[in-house]
């Protein structure tokens, strides 16, 4: 349903889909992410670019050339590529002898920086170390977020709000019970945070419940949270405001017998039963004086 | 066999091929955990297993040996030495404080605090870690495995419940369509749309024709093979093109609503006055369009020809207003004076208008120097005016006011006579410029800014 009132009309039924779905919408679509390169990268950066890519696969899209863009000093050539891919995460990979390893993972929000957290990788094992079998991609992800500053301290607090979206992928409403087969685990130790990433096995138990067997599969790293830009408590709160239309409707008046018959209650003008308006039966009326010929 | 309460599940009959190995496992067992009784049993071989076993001799798994035969209590005793292993199995190691899961975004938080030796050893961290993820998961796979499911393709889905860790959006919530000036109509008098149907059976030529779409204009040309010319009209006249032109005049017509709507919508004002189109301009309307084309001439429709019963339109301009200086008391009266008085002598200062001429100047002056002599300044050979480099970059208004202090650094200007300001001080103007700010003239981004103060 085209909202935007357009003044120049799309010229195909394609193109108009196109725009329609970059429109903002009541349920989204999934967030999609960006990955590309500043100016100098290292080898074991790129390789973390990859792997992360192909985690999110489904919902991602990687640029092959180099980009000067500093996000921290200019973010506007950050959100022009945002704008143009209509991804809404952001992840840029450089390497510097001050900052080594530097990934900045950031998001936007009606096409503008929302958040955005610098953080350097450490001692990362790429998914070609771990040999076994892995996960389908664009599985979505269990996420375990081990330590207590996940909730005390604000910026890990903001860091995993981040994490979440930027891997839980698409907002399932169902799920397969055979879909539960990746897992992603976040601890926060030492001011380090630790990402480490799973198969899930589900073997048989005694219970309907099946016992949870971890195999780690993925990308292995630590991360040390150097820069961050967040955003303002205001902004913040537009951004989780949710549209009206979603909010449920509550149905008054309406209510289920214990027997299950569903009761409604109507409420009614007061009325003069005196003058309703009835069937009219001619007999029954009432008459004034009465006509009759006497035989 | 005293049964465990609070274990609840039946035990099943299985077979007993299905779990083939025992798991043997030594177990720690620390003393808190053991009831009173089970205590003094720590050191028997039933306390091998957890939970521990009333005193007596310790339970072994039956081998099926086809020599002797299998008792029912040897079966039953296997069952259940089986399905307490498992039934262990799903149980999660109790934390001080409990997990919270979020089922909407299979999310986990574990907010207890870690064991800082284990993770700090390098050994140890990995197992350890795995083994919170475990115990992370298991309760997720727990809690959803109680969630309503359903059916579908002969697959089991079960339906997760809303998120309760809000995570922003993408985008705003979408603005609601502003209803065009018939839709709002159609609302007011309470007609509602009726959808019809796209094909329509047409008598003519016995069979369903699109209404609309592709392959309508086939149709219609079909049906339409030929036009009758009516008697009022022309011999000679073009009917093809006469009705083309109609189509045109009618899309034409649509698009302008369309985007009169949009304007609408938009609060933009169009102007009024425009011809759009014979078909459907009021009188009025018409009437405004002529004056306004009779007054867009040199000498403002004074000495327009009219036509014989037109009207001339005077009233057009701004209207004065009389002077009220019979009802205006003393004080006014005064202000008002005064204030002529004032605007008398002072011309309105326009420094944005004092930089740029200053701007241009240095700009021209540096021009001129470089190039060596007299050089025309504005006036081409080719007659007119001509932009020379040094308007266009006063236009931009990038080099002049940032040029620092001592002026155009660089190539061979230092060595000239100086380029000391004319007028206004550069460096009071640099003020004046980031004190103005944005005003949308001058560019001046953070990091110009942040090299002017540092000069």
């Amino acid at each position: 349903m085209p909202v935007v009132q357009r003044v120049i009309k799309p010229r195909t039924k394609r193109s108009k889909r196109a725009l329609e779905k970059r429109e903002p919408q009541l349920v989204e679509n999934t967030k999609q992410c960006l990955f590309f390169h500043g100016l100098k990268t290292s080898e074991g950066i790129r390789e973390c670019v990859k792997d992360l890519h192909a985690l999110k696969s489904q919902a991602s899209l990687k640029l092959q050339q180099k980009n000067k863009i500093l996000p921290f000093d200019d973010i506007l050539p950050v959100e022009r590529l945002a704008v143009k891919h209509d991804s809404s995460l952001f992840c840029m990979a450089t390497h510097s002898k001050k900052r080594p390893n530097n990934i900045v993972i950031g998001r936007m929000f009606d096409h503008h920086l929302l958040d955005m957290v610098e953080l350097g990788v450490e001692n990362y094992a790429p998914l070609s170390e771990f040999k076994n079998a892995k996960v389908a991609a664009g599985t979505k992800p269990c996420m375990v977020f081990c330590g207590t500053e996940f909730e005390d301290v604000t910026e890990f607090k903001i860091l995993k709000n981040l994490l979440i979206d930027f891997f839980r992928g698409v907002e399932a409403k169902e799920i397969r019970l055979q879909g539960f087969e990746h897992a992603l685990q976040f601890t926060v130790f030492d001011g380090k945070v630790f990402l480490k990433s799973y198969r899930i096995l589900l073997k048989k138990s005694g219970t309907r419940i099946p016992r949870v067997e971890l195999e780690e599969i993925g990308p292995s790293m630590t991360l040390q949270m150097r820069r961050n830009r967040f955003a303002s408590n205001d902004l913040r709160k537009r951004s989780l405001q949710q549209p009206k239309q979603q909010k449920a409707n509550k149905v008054k008046n309406v209510r289920k017998d214990p027997f299950g018959t569903r009761l409604g209650r109507v409420h009614m003008t007061k009325q003069d039963i005196g003058k309703l308006q009835t069937r009219k039966m001619k007999g029954l009326k009432e008459v004034t004086h009465q006509k009759f010929r006497v035989a | 066999m005293r049964k465990r309460g609070g274990r609840g599940k039946s035990v099943s009959k299985k077979k007993e091929e299905e779990e083939g190995e025992r798991r043997e496992r030594e177990i720690k067992i620390p003393k808190s955990r053991l009831k009173p009784h089970d205590r003094k049993l720590l050191n028997t071989p039933a306390a091998r297993h957890w939970p521990p076993y009333p005193a007596g001799p310790p339970l072994e798994a039956h081998q099926p040996n086809e020599d002797t035969q299998t008792s029912a209590t040897d079966k039953v005793r296997d069952i259940l030495l089986k399905a307490r292993e498992e039934v262990k199995s799903v149980q999660v190691e109790v934390k001080e404080i409990q997990l919270e899961c979020d089922l909407g975004n299979l999310v986990v938080s574990d907010n207890n605090t870690l064991p800082q030796s284990t993770l700090r050893n390098s050994d140890e961290c990995n197992e350890y870690l795995q083994s919170l993820a475990r115990d992370g998961i298991q309760t997720l796979i727990t809690k959803v495995w109680d969630l309503p499911t359903e059916r579908i393709d002969n697959a089991v889905y079960v339906t997760l419940p809303k998120p309760s860790i809000s995570i922003p959006r993408e985008k705003k919530a979408p603005v609601e369509k502003p209803l065009t000036k018939w839709e709002q109509y159609a609302k007011d008098k309470g007609i509602t749309k009726r959808k019809k149907e796209k094909k329509v059976w047409d008598e003519v030529l016995k069979q369903w024709v699109p209404r609309y779409g592709f392959r309508k204009v086939q149709a219609d040309k079909e049906k339409n093979w030929v036009r009758v010319v009516p008697e009022t009209a022309d011999p000679y006249e073009d009917q093809y093109a006469k009705a083309a032109e109609i189509k045109k005049e009618n899309i034409a017509k649509n698009e302008f609503q369309r985007l009169r709507n949009i304007a609408r919508n938009r609060k933009v004002k169009l102007p009024s006055v425009g011809v759009t189109g014979n078909e459907f301009a009021r009188p009025k309307d018409l009437l405004r369009a002529a004056q306004h084309a009779k007054h867009a001439t040199a000498s403002l429709g004074k000495f327009q020809p009219g036509l014989k019963g037109e009207k001339s339109s005077k009233g057009r301009g701004n209207k004065r207003k009389s002077e009220e200086v019979a009802t205006m008391d003393i004080q006014q009266e005064k202000k008002r004076n005064i204030d002529i008085f004032d605007k008398i002598g002072k011309p309105d200062l326009n420094l944005d208008a004092a930089m740029y001429r200053q701007v241009k100047d240095d700009n021209v002056e540096h021009d001129r120097k470089k190039k060596g002599g007299k050089k025309h300044l504005r006036r081409s050979k080719m007659g007119g005016r001509h932009l020379t480099p040094s308007d266009h970059r006063s236009i931009k208004l990038g080099k002049g006011i940032h040029n620092g202090p001592k002026g155009k650094s660089g190539k061979g200007r230092d060595a000239g006579p100086g380029n000391k300001g004319k007028g206004k001080d550069r460096a009071s103007l640099l003020q004046l410029a980031s004190k103005r700010g944005a005003t949308g003239k001058i560019i001046m981004t953070a990091k110009k800014r942040k090299k002017f103060s540092k000069r």
